[in-house]
């Protein structure tokens, strides 16, 4: 008897693919909320030459699922490695399948899945031994006398569609969508419960059958690879924003050195810059950090890392998808001449609740989710992390000396699934950083008189965010992100020295997306930012006398305490429109956004973005894609205050950008894509080399740059055991800080960027991924040969080259991680070790001199560091 | 941040560091007068140290404006084939029109402050004075030396009408282990001990002195003086301490391997004024 096995590898294992209709923006990520199921199974009949041979196998194919449930494409991504006819069997097997369609927060959307047919001939069969009993059957009159539950062992989910069979009797039935199965009029007597199935590891169960009464037996199969559960199978997505490159959180957490974290896998993509370690800062395209913009769920935030650089603030289990653009973004996004990005956080929630507990070499953390309610329609999540590197670090310091770096963050999310149009969220979170140094008594930090005492950071961020989307119609809908928040920021030395910055910012983005027909979308909206932001400085001399540099300058304290008060209600309008009859094929993405930024006392400014996108489907797999655009973006906070009674003159900084790029699919797994691009910048805030005094600007629009190159990315997607990718860029970022004065490369250019990062699943739930990267040095401005400053008790050293004309040497290093994972029946346990810079690297980051200039060295980045960690996942 | 990120970063630590005396180095310059009036003849000192050559000169020059963050503007030809041991009038001459105002061991350094260095100025801004500079250039022994062989520094010389004008510092004495060593004398050191160093201030080093702030009130400070240590070999448990604390612990070396070991300290009050002490060591 020969028994044919479907595998499913996945309960929902798919990208959503375009919808054109959706209201939901697509560069939101819409996540699934139902996951499309089996409805028609066909099996495929056993091939004859497979059959003979004594061949078994699984084919792996990616199924293209409509809207209506309907296979539109079935294609192989692995075979069997065979010639005999096991691949074409299973995909013509596959074509004739049904599908309850999938479902995101509009509807029902086309997807992609990954699925697994397999080919196991019955034991009888290959051993020729026959011992065909003669079973009844089962007739609907008799009654059940065997029945249970399937469920994966670790997760508790129920697992539908799976044969269940009952040996040495002919007997199968399928699990239903509870993973329940029954069999009636069952002989009584011994007999053994065997469930086969690719994937899984193979199970058998003997119980004994009554005929009087019923058995009941619930059986636990255990998944080969938990792993890629809940894997996003392919990064092949149609967007408005064409440079769009989106992460599955899947591959986030199996990168090397990233503690799972977003941000650091975004600067592994083409375009980003390496960062020197410990800051955390984002360079995109040649930018400052500042001029890129980090968003939560659609709301601007000002710190993405806690302190140090090492973890965001965000608990990764919570983030849905991160939207990485380097540039060429839409008008949605604006105050950013940089980069964006845009961390969405969980729409969907499991019916049983899940608890997580992680821990690492510098935190511990908690998640909670679940739903509530008779029908689930109450998700939630709330995590907590808390650091304890404050707890570790005393133990290496010596007696009296004080380093705390301490953070703790916290999420909690609603989330209405319930049935209904409407889509109503509520997230709050925050987190706080605080770093205290210290010295004992007596213990002179420098000769300034004025550099003693307690070092104190602090910087904390708080915000409450309602997400509420409802369709005015059919093609008309509302969408409100209203929310509130609190920044806090402040710097003391002692009692000299001290900044406090506080902000109370209200935000809100709204929008009414109109969708006439499959051909056009259009999305008016608005970005509101306000706030008002009271502030404390004390200095120990008057910045004037700073300018002086004077050791000798008596000093006398300097205090500024004020209120600075700032609003912008930026209006933007984008469109997508698809002309040609297959709307997938062309998309052009016109748009236009209105910037202003009042800043009472000091100044009104406003400007006009229009930007433009366009992605054409040359042919199937291949694709051109483009953007030209205006960005701008205002001064910043401590840009825009002036100590007197004048208006401070300052205007937008301004980015014209464009690009041009080609992606092409190699199969359903790999994709290439390349692109150049070229960004002028202007206006950019310098110092004021007109500074003389407190009664001037400190800065001016003065300086021009711009940045070039080209991006390569070639990625695999988590499919079957492997994923990675391979990105490379090729740049070069120059400014000019005044009009005369000659070009320098800027601070963080860096001519090559290569990062390859990928990995493996190997059986017993053990997967290895590696990460290595070559950077190009950042440039260095050079200094020799100093001059003693007597009163100063320093070297003044001379600069014997132009401004960063020489560069640190290049970086390199290799990462690994190892992941174990271990399954009991209600929970399971992740072990996994980090190999940091494992093959010692040289990674200088920052130039050191002796102290007169007559020597040169390297502050180097981490040493070979082998971090371990463990996540725990419990489900009830 | 610095703490976290010095814990986690592998720092290197091959470069030369301040407080250690390897190379030819000049460590203090006291003007007398420490603060003087226009007409004031001043008079230089200098602690110049080179534990591996001797000191073949050190060249002086003043000036009352013009200089920089490197000190006076001085033309780096006007000493390129300057013989200090053959000045001719023509020569100073020269010399002395682009400030030079001394040559040691030949010639000792005396700048005198012009009569009209504060003329223009307000009678509150002469108070408050301005500030000359002087270079000093050390010379190595050695033949031809380079730019790269010099040691340059400079100093700021207050220059005012102030009613408190400043005074240079006066250590009175420094002690090892509480045992004061007279100058002259060499301290004997077991090797790989710690000492403690400390030094005295005179009663009048620490000054009171007014000052008008941008208020125009008057205030009265008191200065806050600070110590630099410095040594041949060792190491020390602190290389500056900030008045009242005026001492460290040096560690003598396990297997000292230097010439003419020794011990320097050098007081500054902030305001121009600065003085020095030091103690011969021998290692038993």
């Amino acid at each position: 008897m020969i028994h044919m096995l479907l595998a499913l590898t996945t309960p929902a294992v798919a990208q959503p693919a375009p919808d054109p209709t959706a209201a939901t923006s697509e560069a939101e990520l819409p996540p699934l909320v139902k996951d499309p199921a089996l409805v028609t199974f066909v099996e495929a009949p056993y091939p004859d030459a497979a059959r003979a041979a004594g061949v078994e196998g699984t084919v792996l194919l990616a199924i293209e699922v409509a809207e209506t449930g309907a296979v539109t494409n079935v294609s192989v991504l692995q075979g069997t490695g065979t010639d005999l006819g096991l691949e074409a069997a299973a995909v013509e097997a596959a074509r004739q399948f049904v599908f309850s369609p999938a479902e995101d927060a509009t509807g029902p959307v086309p997807v992609v899945i990954e699925f697994g047919y397999g080919f196991v001939l019955d034991s009888a069969a290959t051993n020729g031994a026959a011992p065909e009993l003669t079973a009844p059957t089962t007739p609907e009159e008799l009654p059940v006398n065997l029945d249970g539950q399937l469920v994966e062992m670790g997760t508790r989910r129920p697992l539908a569609g799976f044969v269940v069979r009952l040996e040495p009797l002919a007997l199968e039935a399928t699990t239903d969508a509870d993973g329940r199965y029954t069999f009636r009029g069952v002989p009584a007597g011994p007999v053994t419960i065997r469930v086969v199935r690719p994937g899984f590891a193979a199970l058998e169960q003997a119980v004994v059958v009554s005929t009087t009464e019923l058995t009941t037996a619930k059986l636990w199969l255990r998944n080969e690879s938990y792993a890629s559960a809940g894997v996003i199978g392919y990064y092949r997505q149609e967007s408005a924003e064409v440079s769009k490159r989106t992460i599955s959180m899947e591959e986030i957490r199996r990168i090397p050195g990233t503690f799972g974290d977003p941000i650091r896998v975004v600067q592994t993509l083409p375009g980003a810059a390496r960062t020197p370690f410990g800051t955390g800062f984002l360079v995109i395209r040649g930018s400052n950090p500042e001029d890129s913009g980090v968003y939560v769920d659609g709301i601007r935030i000002p710190y993405i890392y806690h302190i140090g650089g090492f973890e965001s603030v965000i608990n990764p289990d919570l983030v849905a998808a991160v939207d990485y653009l380097p540039g060429g973004f839409g008008p949605r996004y604006g105050r950013s001449t940089g980069g964006v990005v845009d961390v969405s956080t969980r729409r969907e929630f499991p019916e049983r609740t899940h608890v997580t507990w992680s821990t690492d070499l510098l935190d511990s953390g908690a998640l909670v989710m679940g739903t509530v309610g008779k029908k689930n329609e109450h998700g939630f999540g709330v995590a907590a992390r808390r650091s304890y590197v404050d707890a570790i670090l005393p133990l290496f310091l010596d007696d009296g000396f004080v380093a705390k770096p301490s953070w703790w963050d916290y999420q909690a999310k609603y989330q209405w699934q319930g049935d209904g149009p409407d889509e109503l969220s509520v997230l709050v979170f925050g987190f706080e950083d605080v770093l205290i140094a210290s010295t004992p008594p007596g213990f002179a930090q420098s000769t300034d008189a004025d550099g003693q005492g307690e070092l104190g950071t602090k910087y904390s961020t708080h915000r409450v965010l309602v997400r509420w989307e409802h369709p005015l119609s059919e093609s008309l809908a509302f969408h409100l992100i209203p929310s509130f928040g609190r920044d806090y920021a402040s710097f003391n030395l002692g009692n000299s020295w001290s900044i406090v910055q506080e902000q109370w910012l209200t935000e809100i983005r709204a929008e009414l997306p109109w969708t006439p027909n499959e051909h056009v979308k259009i999305v008016p909206g608005i970005d509101f930012v306000g706030g008002v932001s009271p502030f404390a400085v004390t200095l120990p001399f008057n910045p004037e006398q700073f300018a002086e540099t004077d050791p000798l300058a008596e000093r006398e304290p300097y205090v500024i305490e004020d209120v600075q008060t700032g609003w912008g209600p930026d209006l933007y309008l984008l469109t997508e429109l698809r002309p040609l009859a297959d709307p997938d094929r062309l998309l052009l993405t016109p748009g236009v956004r209105f910037n202003f930024v009042s800043i009472p006392g000091e100044y009104d400014i406003y400007s006009f973005d229009p930007r433009f996108a366009a992605k054409w489907e040359v042919f199937d797999g291949g694709r051109l894609k483009g953007s030209a655009g205006l960005y701008h973006q205002p001064p910043q906070p401590f840009q825009s205050y002036r100590g007197d009674e004048l208006p401070v003159e300052l205007g937008f900084e301004r980015s014209i950008s464009g690009s041009l790029g080609w992606e092409q699919d190699i199969g359903q797994a790999v994709q290439v894509e390349a692109e150049v691009f070229y960004k002028a910048l202007d206006n950019l805030i310098v110092s004021n080399p007109d500074f003389d005094g407190l009664e001037d600007q400190f800065f001016a629009n003065n300086g021009v740059g711009r940045a070039y190159g080209v991006e390569v990315l070639a990625r695999h997607a988590p499919i079957g055991n492997f994923f990675g990718w391979v990105s490379y860029t090729l740049s070069r970022s120059e400014r000019r800080d005044q009009p005369n004065e000659d070009w320098y490369p800027f601070d963080y250019d860096q001519t090559h960027i290569f990062v390859a990062t990928g990995g493996y699943k190997l059986p017993w739930d053990i997967e290895v991924s590696a990460k290595v990267e070559y950077v190009t040095g950042n440039p260095t401005t050079p200094y020799s040969l100093g001059v003693y400053d007597v009163d100063q008790d320093s070297y003044q050293a001379f600069q014997t080259g132009a401004g960063n004309s020489e560069r640190l040497p290049p970086y390199w290093a290799v990462s690994g991680r190892i992941d174990k994972l271990f399954t009991f029946k209600s929970w399971q346990l992740d072990i996994y070790v980090d190999l940091l810079n494992a093959l010692h690297g040289v990674n200088p980051e920052f130039e050191l001199y002796n102290y007169d200039y007559t020597e040169k060295s390297y502050i180097e980045g981490l040493p070979f560091i082998p971090s371990p960690g463990f996540e725990a996942k419990f489900q009830f | 941040m610095t703490p976290l990120l010095t814990l986690l970063a592998c720092t290197t630590s091959e470069l030369s560091e301040s407080w250690q005396i390897d190379r030819l180095r000049v460590l203090a310059v006291a003007a007398e007068p420490a603060e003087p009036r226009p007409g004031d003849t001043v008079t230089f000192t200098s602690l110049v140290v080179s534990p591996e050559v001797e000191v073949a000169a050190t060249i002086w020059f003043a000036c009352l404006t013009g200089g920089d963050d490197f000190g006076c503007d001085v033309d780096p030809s006007l000493l390129e084939d300057l013989d200090p041991e053959a000045l001719t009038s023509d020569d100073l001459e020269a010399l002395a029109a682009a400030g030079f105002i001394g040559a040691e061991p030949f010639l000792p350094p005396v700048w005198a402050v012009p009569t009209d260095a504060l003329d223009g100025l307000t009678p509150d801004q002469r108070r408050e004075g301005l500030t000359a500079l002087v270079n000093v250039t050390a010379v190595p022994d050695i033949p031809s030396p380079t730019e790269q062989d010099l040691e340059l520094a400079y100093k700021r010389v207050p220059v005012s009408e102030a009613e408190t004008p400043n005074h240079n510092p006066v250590i009175t004495s420094i002690r090892v282990d509480g045992v004061e060593i007279p100058p002259g004398t060499t301290a004997s050191l077991d090797r790989g001990q710690p000492y403690t160093i400390a030094v005295t201030l005179s009663e009048t080093s620490v000054e009171s002195y007014t000052f008008v702030n941008a208020d125009g009130v008057t205030e009265t400070r008191v200065e806050a003086p600070y110590f630099t240590w410095y040594a041949r070999d060792g190491t020390f448990d602190r290389t500056f301490d900030l008045w009242p604390y005026a001492d460290t612990v040096f560690y003598a070396p396990d297997a000292p391997d230097t010439e003419n070991p020794g011990i320097w300290v050098v007081v500054r009050d902030r305001r121009g004024g600065m003085s020095w002490a030091s103690v011969a060591v021998r290692y038993r």
